[in-house]
């Protein structure tokens, strides 16, 4: 026997209630866990693989267009290493609700400036031959069943065809897949060129440019290069990371991570009131033998640490639990959600910020029981019968 | 004063106040109690025989006046240096008994072993004696709960002797007993004086506990009537 | 027997006060627990509102077939002459279809209070604009000029965005407009928007003469299908027509859901948090008085009204907590306006409403965490051995 096996005893002394506590701290640790875990996936889903990749698009809006003609204009400048046109496309298959990501780039580049995709030598060298090759991604494969080879009816709820229809078909000439599991393959790229010349309207437009700096330090630099080349132009543009238009991106949907703080901050709320007092009511009930302890010639610090362990103890186990939980739940979920928001896991930083709030939460509810008990008078605690 | 007394008390006061009234409990005690010997004090209720109790025990400080252990103060130590005083030399029986409810007969006894350097082996070695000398070893296992009140002294005298005190300090541990169970509990305290030469300091009401000691001292308005045991 | 259970219950609540603590831990976790779940209902609600209060059903949106969002869409200024010749569409006094066309394009602004650019909708529209939304005033200023750079604004976007004072010049791109008038529609996402003359927007944004989507007054709710038939008939135009109230109810469905589903599952997570909290303060208050009980039941009271005397206390805690957590969301939610990104990645502004239905369901979630917390203490408190009355 030792210290701990006292404060274990003591934990477990009245089961019902040490499993009542434990199954509270056990929930507010599983929704901290799962709901930062998310939110984390989420953010996360902009992928900062490259920490030199900006983006540039219209200054007004990721929706409204550029000339195609910036390309040029664009690759010409000194600090750009590589640069890839990107389009929307608003593609659906058969039913407007079956959405299908889609893009019209230009392959060769897009896969310099992406180069943590990877697609077969020869199923590359193949859809760069022909102009209605699409390449699409893994996670489209799996979610639609396509097989290199089909081919398929793509419309568009964007853009018509000269032709006034919205469909244009296209073959599915290669696969790529991410080197990371949490690099998004949930999207299909088509031939620039040949989406282009079929257009009603809005022909030679882009969405925007993603193109690489070779050094993040650069990055400012080259942004404010491209953004002054257009400025007081009919489009002027702004350039950012991909992790900055990310987070303004994510931040449009409201302030999602206060959201989360509050939640989150209303469940701990919940366990500290209600730990806090049972811990402080606990201890009350054994004044007397925090008495006879300190009588035995147990000091009072040692008590002291005894009661703070006590109470740590309770918050790891509650706590662990609910971490463990929480990571289950994202892996699992993660799993089945990995062809639409790929990379959601549990990262380390959150499990962190778990360990260090279940050790706060010790010591927060422990700290009043265990100053009342290092302070316990035992003359006037045994005299209470 | 005697010089092999293991206490010598002198000039003791003990007061405190209620309110605006200032009480005294007792003033100007002088007392030796010799190493080896087995007192009891008596007194009505509220004649300070507790206090005294805990005066000797270190549980408890004097208003003014001095408490010497084999020769050295103990009245003026701090918390800490008490508490590792208290572990080295006293051992203390109380009449509720006050067992750890969660802890097992043998726990119970270990608890003091706990505050020493003892090796794992030792430590059961002092247990299984304990328990021997109290005549409980077969209920080792058992839960306070699940042991008579008589059984539950037992366990504590263990667990008073089980670090090897000098000094063993009892307050009316007969008092919540039957009188089977507390001529039990006494002739164990008895053998413990006689046998192995603890000084046994013992509060009690009933004059049929007191008789066991060696002698009596009776405590009244703060002032000690001496008596010699029958014993 | 209901004297017995008066009596008991009268005797549990005399001793809430004994364990101020625990009683108070219990009240405030179950009221945090009612919090979050009206918060998430009211976000849902305030945005159904907003959205869905926009919908009128004698106003009829044209867009091309297909498009779903009016940024998807484009019809052609022969488009909108075909349109208008529809049969069900109302006409004012001298026989004019009331109809505009309208055209939309995204422009940034710097939101207030978080120092954030964010996307603003700025809508080019007909001359009869005011006449399609109902409860269309403009609250300062004047009507903007056809023809001039001249803006209309919504009163949410004078609330939430900077530099839409009125009278002042602003930059949007590389044009520089003036403020002229600020307009509500009564908390409507077009009160989001900024309003100007549509060929402007087609001119400044090399728009041609395309439009994005047709307006249009019905006769009546029902003349809709007059005017569908018509337009499906009509072999130079390919466009869908729906009602104003469908087409908000579509754009909105998603996000509301979205709101529910997640405010759902977190509310009743955390209830269990706190039913265990609940649980543990009732089996303290049984804990302590289990002498008293026993006192009670050898005097011949019911284990049944020891039980019941338990589970008031417990509801009446919980019932406390409901109500607290209900009024403390209603007074600090109910009105605070929020926004999020509505259709086409543009912000809808729009105000949590804490709304009687939510704040019941509220009470009643506290209520089913009150009556399952105390469930098991009282039947222990019903269970109470007889010879506890001797103490120990």
């Amino acid at each position: 026997m030792n210290d701990a096996t006292l404060v274990r005893k003591n934990l477990f002394r009245k089961k019902a209630r040490a499993i009542l506590l434990i199954i509270s701290i056990f929930i507010a640790f599983l929704i901290h866990g799962a709901l930062f875990a998310f939110n984390a996936g989420m953010s996360g889903g902009f992928g900062a693989v490259a920490a030199d990749r900006l983006v540039t698009m219209n200054r007004a809006s990721f929706t409204v267009p550029m000339p195609y003609a910036y390309w040029g204009r664009i690759q010409a400048l000194d600090g750009v290493e590589a640069i890839t046109p990107l389009n929307w496309v608003g593609g659906y298959y058969q039913e407007p609700m079956n959405q299908i990501q889609t893009f019209a780039a230009d392959p060769e580049s897009y896969f310099i400036v992406y180069p943590e995709l990877t697609v077969p030598a020869d199923q590359f060298a193949d859809a760069l031959s022909r102009r209605d090759c699409a390449i699409i991604g893994r996670s489209v494969a799996n979610v639609q069943g396509w097989e290199v080879g089909q081919r398929i009816p793509l419309s568009s709820n964007i853009w018509q065809r000269d032709d006034g229809t919205s469909v244009w078909e296209i073959d599915i000439c290669a696969i790529f897949d991410a080197a990371l599991d949490n690099v998004p393959t949930n999207y299909a790229l088509i031939q620039y060129d040949y989406f282009n010349e079929s257009l009603a309207f809005g022909r030679d437009s882009i969405a925007w440019f993603s193109l690489l700096t070779g050094d993040p330090d650069r990055n400012d630099a080259v942004a404010a290069e491209i953004d002054a080349l257009f400025a007081n132009s009919p489009n002027e543009t702004r350039t950012q990371t991909e992790a900055a238009f990310g987070e303004s991106f994510m931040a449009m949907f409201g302030n999602i991570a206060l959201i989360l703080t509050l939640v989150v901050g209303a469940a701990f709320a919940t366990i500290l009131m209600i730990v806090g007092t049972t811990m402080v009511m606990a201890i009350n009930e054994r004044i007397k033998e925090v008495a006879v302890m300190k009588t035995l010639g147990f000091p009072a610090p040692r008590i002291f640490r005894m009661v703070l362990s006590e109470s740590i103890l309770l918050s790891l186990v509650g706590g662990l639990l609910g971490l463990l939980a929480a990571t289950g739940l994202v892996t699992l979920v993660g799993a089945a959600i990995a062809d639409y928001l790929p990379g959601v896991h549990m990262p380390l930083s959150v499990a962190l910020t778990s360990l260090a709030l279940m050790l706060g939460l010790g010591l927060i509810t422990g700290l009043i029981p265990a100053v009342t008990a290092m302070r316990v008078k035992i003359v006037d605690a045994l005299g209470k019968s | 004063m005697t010089a092999n007394a293991l206490y010598e008390l002198s000039n003791l006061s003990k007061r405190y106040t209620r309110g605006r009234e200032e009480i005294t409990i007792f003033s100007d005690l002088d007392m030796a109690i010799p190493h080896g010997d087995f007192i009891a004090i008596m007194g009505p209720s509220g004649s300070g025989k507790t206090t005294l109790l805990n005066l000797l025990g270190g549980i408890d400080a004097p208003s003014s006046g001095e408490v010497r252990f084999e020769g050295a103060r103990i009245d003026n130590l701090s918390q800490a240096k008490l508490s590792k005083w208290r572990a080295a030399n006293a051992g203390f029986i109380f009449q509720f008994y006050n067992l750890m409810p969660t802890l097992t007969a043998a726990q119970n006894v270990e608890l003091p072993l706990l505050l020493t350097k003892l090796s794992g082996k030792e430590r059961r070695k002092r247990i299984a004696t304990a328990l021997e000398i109290v005549g409980i070893a077969d209920r080792a296992g058992h839960r306070p709960r699940q042991l008579s009140g008589g059984q539950q002294q037992r366990v504590a005298i263990a667990r008073a002797i089980v670090a090897d005190p000098k000094v063993l300090l009892a307050d009316e541990p007969t008092g919540d007993l039957d009188r089977a169970s507390a001529d039990e509990t006494l002739k164990t305290l008895q053998l413990l004086n006689s046998e192995m030469g603890k000084t046994i300091v013992m509060v009690t009401h009933d004059p049929a506990a007191a008789k066991y000691a060696k002698r009596e001292l009776h405590l009244d308005k703060g002032r000690f009537v001496e008596k010699e045991a029958l014993a | 027997m209901f004297k017995q259970t008066l009596a008991v219950t009268a005797i549990n609540l005399k001793s809430i006060p004994q364990r101020p603590g625990m009683s108070a831990a219990t009240v405030l976790s179950i009221a945090l627990v009612v919090g979050v779940l009206l918060g998430f209902l009211a976000m849902a609600n305030g945005f159904r509102a907003t959205v869905q209060g926009t919908g009128a059903d004698d106003i009829a949106v044209v867009m091309r077939a297909g498009s779903q969002a009016e940024l998807n869409s484009n019809l052609m200024r022969e488009d909108e002459r075909l349109i208008a010749e529809a049969p069900g569409i109302a006409r004012d006094a001298d026989g004019e279809p009331i109809v505009s066309a309208e055209l939309y394009v995204v422009t940034d602004g710097m939101r207030s209070a978080s120092q954030t650019p964010a996307n603003l909708p700025l809508r080019g529209v007909g001359p009869r604009a005011p006449e399609l939304r109902d409860g269309f005033t403009i609250t300062q200023g004047r009507m903007f000029e056809p023809g001039a750079a001249e803006l209309l604004v919504g009163e949410n976007v004078l609330a939430e965005y900077e530099g839409f004072a009125l009278g002042e010049p602003i930059r949007l791109g590389s044009n520089t407009w003036t403020v002229v008038g600020v307009f509500s529609t009564g908390g409507t996402v077009f009160d989001s928007e900024l309003w100007t003359d549509a060929p402007v927007v087609q001119s400044l944004y090399q728009r041609g003469n395309s439009f994005q989507s047709v307006r249009l007054r019905l006769a009546s709710p029902e003349a809709i299908e007059e005017t569908r038939a018509y337009l499906d008939a009509e072999p130079r135009l390919n466009v869908d027509v729906q009602s104003e109230r469908a087409f908000f109810a579509s754009q909105a469905g998603g996000t509301v859901t979205l709101i529910e589903y997640v405010g759902w599952p977190l509310a009743i997570l955390m209830a269990i948090g706190a039913l265990a909290g609940a649980w543990n303060t009732m089996y303290s208050s049984v804990d302590a008085r289990v002498r008293e009980i026993a006192t009670l039941r050898a005097l011949g009271f019911s284990g049944f009204s020891a039980f019941l005397g338990t589970m008031v206390e417990s509801l009446l805690l919980a019932l406390l907590g409901g109500i607290i957590g209900a009024v403390v969301t209603w007074l600090l939610f109910d009105g605070l306006t929020a926004s999020t990104l509505g259709s086409s990645f543009t912000q809808i502004v729009f105000a949590f409403a804490v709304t009687p239905g939510a704040m019941i369901a509220g009470v009643i979630l506290a209520l089913i965490v009150g009556l399952l917390g105390g469930l098991i203490p009282a039947m222990r408190a019903a269970r109470v051995p007889l010879l506890s009355v001797h103490g120990g």
